[in-house]
């Protein structure tokens, strides 16, 4: 099977490999699986508290070619969206963007799965920070 | 669609078979379908014992083993089994998959520290596969008591995380010294 140009340039020259503190509130952790291959990703996103805005995204991914570079283009969309904007990004604008053939659109749909996951990571931390905060607040 | 190889074989659609009393079918009906015995009849009856010789070893094939059996019954029972998602893999599995990537890496990078990880690690993959394995088993009589298609969920839902595992154990599975 060719790989795309896209393709070839991601998996040559990955964006923004690297892992970042997954114990920090800021970060977003999304780990996700593909059973049939056996190939993890691992998406990590740092958000700026205030604005919502994504301020990093990194990832590394033991897979296939596809899987590293829908992985790595996602972490290049994610940097400057909001959580909200991220949310939006569907594995089918990736497959547009590489030209993955139609064996290779489950790779894509890990690298949604991972930003949904890194997002609702990011999200509960926050939930648990405001109920945290809310109780510091009623003790006091 | 090619003949279903159990009722070629006059089997019960069961997920535990005897892989004796199979073996004895599979003799059987070889001698019943050899082509010898349809070298001088007619040209469609040839035609039939080559096609039913086809059967007869691909289904003595699938049916013989455990695994090629179970996928074989999903599928002729209408489970696509090629769609799977990463949701019935739970977290620290995941967690542990990508730890364990970690260390082939750096042993290809030439740390060799990485290897005694990597060997505990397979150890620990095989008693995973041989607990699910058993739980298969079990899987399996579920089914065979009455064919109930709920019982063929669970047994596709051991399969997948049986098949992860049998990927981790073949990355996982470095020589033991250099
Ligand atoms: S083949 Fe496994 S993610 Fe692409």
């Amino acid at each position: 099977m060719a790989y795309s140009d896209k393709v070839l340039d991601h998996y040559n020259n990955p964006r923004n490999v690297g892992s970042m503190d997954k114990s920090s509130d800021s970060v977003g952790t999304g780990m996700v699986g593909a059973p049939e291959c056996g190939d993890v990703m691992k998406l990590q996103i740092r958000v700026n508290d205030a604005s919502g805005i994504i301020e990093d995204a990194k990832f590394k991914t033991f897979g296939c070619g596809s899987a590293i570079a829908s992985s790595s283009l996602a972490t290049e969309w994610l940097k400057g969206k909001t959580v909200d904007e991220a949310l939006q990004i569907k594995n089918t604008d990736i497959v547009n963007e590489l030209s993955l053939p139609p064996v290779k659109i489950h790779c894509s749909v890990l690298a949604e799965d991972a930003i949904k996951a890194a997002i609702n990571d990011y999200r509960s931390k926050q939930t648990v920070k405001a109920d945290v905060g809310q109780m510091e607040h009623a003790v006091a | 669609m090619t003949r279903d190889f159990f009722e070629f074989f006059d089997l019960p659609r069961n997920l535990s078979i005897d892989t004796k009393d199979l073996e004895k079918r599979f003799y059987a009906l070889s001698r019943k379908w050899h082509p010898d015995l349809f070298a001088r009849k007619s040209e469609a009856e040839r035609e039939e014992s080559l096609e039913a010789t086809a059967v007869l070893n691909d289904g003595y094939r699938t049916l013989r083993e455990p695994i090629a059996r179970a996928l074989y019954l999903l599928k002729r029972e209408g489970f696509d089994v090629a769609e799977q998602g990463s949701k019935d893999v739970p977290a620290d599995l995941l967690e542990e998959v990508f730890e364990l990537n970690m260390a082939v890496e750096e042993l290809q990078d030439g740390d060799e520290s990485a290897r005694a990880q990597l060997i505990s690690a397979r150890q620990r993959f095989e008693a995973m596969r041989a607990e699910l394995d058993a739980e298969l088993q079990q899987k399996f009589a579920a089914w065979d008591a009455g064919h109930d298609k709920a019982a063929l969920t669970e047994v596709r839902a051991v399969l997948n995380r049986r098949k992860y595992i049998t990927n981790l154990i073949a990355k996982a599975n470095v020589p033991d010294r250099v």
